[in-house]
């Protein structure tokens, strides 16, 4: 029988897996970041043979990181664009489920089953098969290649997780305190504003971060929906390595890309408590 | 109303819009400015004018090269500006995407003026496409006042370039953009530049020495499709190499296609145990060329074909191509030469500035900086240009390794006929790629088949 | 209070979701059923219900090839990942020195573009890749052609490597949210009650786990069927996961094959609607088998 408070402890396996997993994790980012760097790195080379640097001054090109933060790169532009389609979708995502979150946490009605079920097809139903046929549909609506369209689409694949969590907030919720600010005289704009939201706020709060990093995420539909004329980052980096290679400034790209969500991460570590996102997975 | 019955009106809702008749018609001054102009009764200026007043101007291009994105956002884009144009450099995967989406707008009912693409970076089967579908804007090329640049006489043998992509009739619907050839370079840190093979015959003998260190893009892209047609002219069972090929499907017909392309097939098939990763086996065949340039740079092949007269410059400048490479004649008198163009699209959405753009990427400026920043050969016809020009041309140009430009002059041939492109492509992938046992000759009939308008 | 509120009210506040959910994405789905059989008036053709779309493609022996692959990148990939996620996040349950900086770096890659994943293996796994360059200092190799092909293969390890990087994370969440969530008081109690770790492990824990395990894995598999992004770039070619070659077929000018991409995208979610469906079903009766619900 052991005792509990050698449960406690890692055993030796769990140690060397733990170190895996974060090597495993962390560990293809260092030569990202040399490659990124690099002018000429060629095999069987450890470090590249002539670095960005050394070339710098005289190349009549920008390279590496020049071109990466240069206009010409477009990584400004993409990185604007995933912001921004990311904060209009969660803003949009935000509006739209808040209501339809306290309706099936508050309300019985019929249909509900058939309602929830909907809210689950976009995580089941593929990417590729509503990237496919929204195309056409958004040719005909004139949606295609416009923001409009491209955060509408976001929307789909950001719903059901918005919904969950939501609605697990509000399902902790007791209705006593919106009661009782209605028995004390206030409006009902003063009890959605001043009791609703603030109790709603972590909720809130995760469901935003989880439905921008999902978005910043998407690929498929922005690619398709966009046209090629709405980039972002994900769609920049995937255009620099579809032929399965990659260069200098496709490894800067490809660290900026992985920027807003680190930072937005770090930022959720801070302001959200784990089991929130969990809310949203669960059931 | 209940939930679910809610939910179907939606839908239907949302269907009925998809389904609904086309847009309206033409809008009428987007048609009748195309007749104008066409008909030579607009001119230059009232064109420069129209074109200030215009919205910005689309143009969709392969954006795979970050040489050439820099020169269109720091040259051209000011260029632009000057004339009043405001230039949106849409970058994409491959060329097809535009002409896809103009083809679809088409068909969606978006019609003249009513499109998303004002100009298109192409050639070969794209330009082809777009003629067959009537998608192109008209004959506007001879109607530009840069348009001095190029020989259209058709008694010149340099005009066949501008006249013909392909084998497709230009008729002035696209104006060329730059010159290409399809040239290889060798490590030499491996191979001695002049131990490189020089035919294919040479390049099978290697392989066998040296298994493994040669593979070539893989078709549909156009560089591997190229690379397919010179194994199919240096075959031809007839020994005239290109000459065939500049003829239509319909001109040759299946049977003498595939007796024609049927022994350069079977030696590609032969030496596919013998390319890279292919360890006797299926080989790695690299989807573009930035895949192959990094196969180059990592020694795993020691040979890089691809279109670029100056590509190997190109790749000392940006680190893509190991130190010691070089360019060498391969194979011997059968290096495809073609060029690629600009071209305006039908439902072109603003005409006049897709019109001056087109001018001012065949004046002699936008053409030597090109050729200088970005290493693509000029478009235009250097003997039609002064001798001032002509020189300002040749000081722009990037240098050479291991060969001359009278060297590759000597071995250049002409590219395939359009029509004939996508069939030998899917002979090549029905034939090659999926391994069928089906006679070379079943497989272009299938493939002419499909290809054949209705 | 409850019970006061309209119907109408609740209506309005389901509206504006079922209105993209059921405008957009029903509306997608249905058109791309309607495409897959023959409807497609905008191209000129109308021949509904027409099933030779998914005849011809179904009658191809390479299809189902195709369709095997699909099949072994998401099952083997959301296996693994399952398999990953529960030893580390039955050790994550444990106090040691570093445990914040491990929770935060492994879930890292649940909020990096996969496209960043998919950069990342070329740079690591690619015969001229730093795995093969280790090798090589190493002493292993002397060309990189002697390192063994882990991309552009049917093997697909490259594409799995891909997805368990991502989906490691969001697995370990789903469950190590719900181990914390009950914590270690059932197992300590069966400890003392002197079952070993396999028996607590099968018997205790995972049943507490399951509803996490299964939405998790529900999600993950439906996105690798459906993924293309990884098996474009990384998989071995012809032939390709279906939604490769759903693509492929969406690329060809020929909009007759436009048709028979939406049959090739319709077949990617019957199969996935197929299996999910049976995989909920058999959970279901794991549940009623150990008296749940």
């Amino acid at each position: 029988m052991q005792s509990p408070s050698k449960q406690m402890r890692l055993s030796v396996f769990q140690r060397f897996y733990i170190v895996a997993v974060v090597a495993f994790v962390l560990g293809p980012f260092l030569p990202l970041v040399i490659q990124s760097f690099a002018f000429r790195w060629a095999w069987p080379d450890l470090l590249p043979s002539t670095w960005w640097l050394e070339r710098r001054t005289y190349s009549p090109v920008p390279l590496a990181w020049d071109y990466v933060l240069s206009p010409y790169s477009q990584v400004g532009v993409a990185t604007i664009n995933t912001l921004f389609i990311g904060f209009a979708a969660t803003l949009l995502c935000l509006l739209i489920c808040l209501p339809a979150a306290r309706a099936l946490a508050r309300d019985r009605f019929r249909g509900k089953r058939a309602f929830e079920f909907l809210l689950s097809m976009p995580l089941i139903v593929p990417e590729a098969v509503i990237g496919m046929a929204l195309l056409m549909i958004y040719i005909r609506l004139g949606l295609a290649g416009s923001y409009t369209g491209v955060i509408i689409a976001h929307l789909i694949p950001t719903i059901p997780y918005m919904v969950r969590m939501l609605t697990s907030v509000y399902l902790g919720l007791a209705p006593d305190y919106e009661e009782q600010a209605a028995i004390l005289g206030a409006g009902r704009v003063r009890i959605l504003l001043r009791v609703t939201l603030p109790m709603l706020m972590p909720g809130v709060v995760a469901g935003a971060l989880f439905t921008f990093l999902v978005s910043s995420n998407v690929f498929l539909l922005t690619f398709f929906l966009g046209q090629g004329r709405i980039v972002t980052l994900p769609t920049l980096l995937f255009s620099k390595i579809s032929g399965g290679s990659l260069d200098a400034s496709a490894a800067g790209i490809a660290l900026v890309a992985s920027l807003p969500g680190i930072v937005l991460f770090a930022l959720s570590e801070r302001l959200v408590r784990e089991e929130l996102f969990v809310g949203g997975l669960g059931r | 109303m209940t939930k679910s019955r809610a939910v179907a009106a939606l839908l239907a809702a949302s269907i009925g819009l998809a389904g609904a008749t086309p847009v309206s018609r033409a809008a009428d001054p987007a048609a009748s400015f195309r007749q104008d102009f066409l008909a030579g009764a607009i001119a230059w200026d009232k064109v420069e004018a129209r074109a200030k007043g215009e919205k910005e101007l689309n143009f969709y291009y392969w954006g795979g090269d970050d040489t050439l994105n820099v020169w269109i956002d720091s040259v051209v884009r000011p260029a632009m500006a000057e004339r009043g144009v405001k230039l949106n450099p849409v970058r994409i995967a491959a060329t097809k995407d535009a002409v896809d989406l103009v083809v679809t707008e088409l068909a969606a009912g978006k019609a003249e003026g009513e499109g998303s693409v004002d100009v298109i970076w192409l050639n070969g089967e794209n330009f082809f496409t777009l003629s067959q579908q009537d998608a192109l804007w008209g004959s506007f090329a001879e109607r530009l006042p840069n348009s001095k640049n190029f020989v259209w006489d058709p008694a010149s043998p340099l005009s066949s370039p501008n006249l013909r992509d392909f084998g497709t009739e230009t008729k002035g619907r696209e104006v060329p953009w730059s010159g290409e050839q399809y040239v290889c370079a060798v490590n030499g840190q491996y191979v001695q530049a002049a131990d490189a093979p020089s035919t294919f015959a040479d390049l099978k003998a290697y392989l066998e020495d040296n298994p493994g260190k040669f593979t070539y893009v893989k078709p549909p892209h156009y560089v591997g499709n190229t690379f397919v047609q010179e194994a199919i002219y240096a075959h031809n069972p007839d020994g005239n190499g290109a000459e065939p090929f500049q003829k239509s499907v319909d001109e040759l017909g299946a049977e003498e296609l595939a007796r024609l392309i049927a022994p350069g097939l079977d030696y590609l098939k032969s030496i596919e145990p013998l390319l890279a990763t292919a360890d006797g086996g299926k080989p790695r065949y690299p989807e573009d060329t930035a895949a192959l340039d990094s196969m180059f740079l990592n020694a795993e092949v020691y040979f890089n074909c691809k279109f670029g007269i100056y590509a190997v410059n190109s790749g000392l400048i940006t680190g893509r191509y190991p130190e010691a490479a070089q360019e060498f004649i391969f194979p011997e008198k059968l290096m495809i030469k073609n060029k690629n163009y600009l071209a305006i699209p039908l439902n072109s959405p603003n005409p006049a500035s897709a019109l001056v753009f087109a001018d001012y990427m065949s004046s002699v400026d936008a053409q030597a900086s090109k050729l200088k920043t970005v290493g693509y050969p000029v478009g235009i016809d250097p003997m039609q240009l002064s001798a001032n020009d002509r020189e300002l041309v040749k000081i722009a140009a990037p240098s050479h390794y291991g060969v001359t430009s009278e060297d590759l002059d000597a071995n250049a041939v002409a590219d395939t006929n359009a029509s004939l492109v996508d069939i030998i492509e899917a002979t090549w992938l029905e034939y090659i790629e999926r391994g069928s046992d089906k006679p070379i000759a079943d497989i272009v009939a299938d493939a002419v088949g499909k290809s054949a308008p209705e | 209070m409850r019970g006061d509120r309209s119907r109408l009210i609740v209506i309005l506040e389901l509206a504006p979701v079922a209105l993209v959910l059921g405008g957009l994405f029903g509306g997608a789905v249905v058109l791309a059923i309607l495409q897959s059989l023959g409807f497609a008036p905008w191209f000129g053709i109308n021949t509904f219900p027409d099933f030779s779309y998914f005849a011809r493609l179904w009658s191809g022996e390479a299809f189902w090839i195709s369709l095997g692959f699909t099949l072994y990148y998401a099952v083997a990939s959301t296996v693994l990942a399952l398999v990953l996620a529960l030893i580390l996040s039955l050790a994550l349950l444990k106090s040691f020195t570093g445990r914040r900086f491990v929770k935060f770096v492994y879930k890292l890659p649940l909020v990096i573009p996969y496209a960043v994943g998919i950069a990342l293996a070329i740079l690591m796994l690619g015969n001229g890749g730093m795995l093969s360059r280790l090798a090589a200092f190493a002493g292993l190799i002397d060309d990189p052609s002697g390192f063994p092909s882990i991309l552009k293969t049917h093997y697909g390890w490259g594409v799995i490597a891909v997805y368990v990087w991502k989906q490691l994370p969001f697995m370990t969440l789903a469950i190590a949210a719900v181990l914390v969530g009950i914590g270690r008081r059932t197992q300590e109690a069966a400890s003392l009650l002197g079952a070993g770790p396999l028996t607590i492990f099968f018997r205790v824990t995972l049943p507490q786990i399951a509803p996490g395990v299964v939405t998790a894995v529900l999600i993950c598999f439906a996105f690798n069927i459906g993924a293309f992004e990884a098996p474009f770039i990384l998989g071995g070619g012809y032939p390709d996961t279906l939604p490769v070659i759903a693509w492929r077929y969406f690329n060809d000018a020929d909009y007759a094959l436009q048709l028979q991409g939406m049959a090739a995208v319709v077949s990617i979610g019957l199969l996935s609607g197929c299996i999910l469906l049976a995989y909920l079903w058999s959970y279901r009766r794991f549940e009623r088998r150990i008296g749940r619900d």
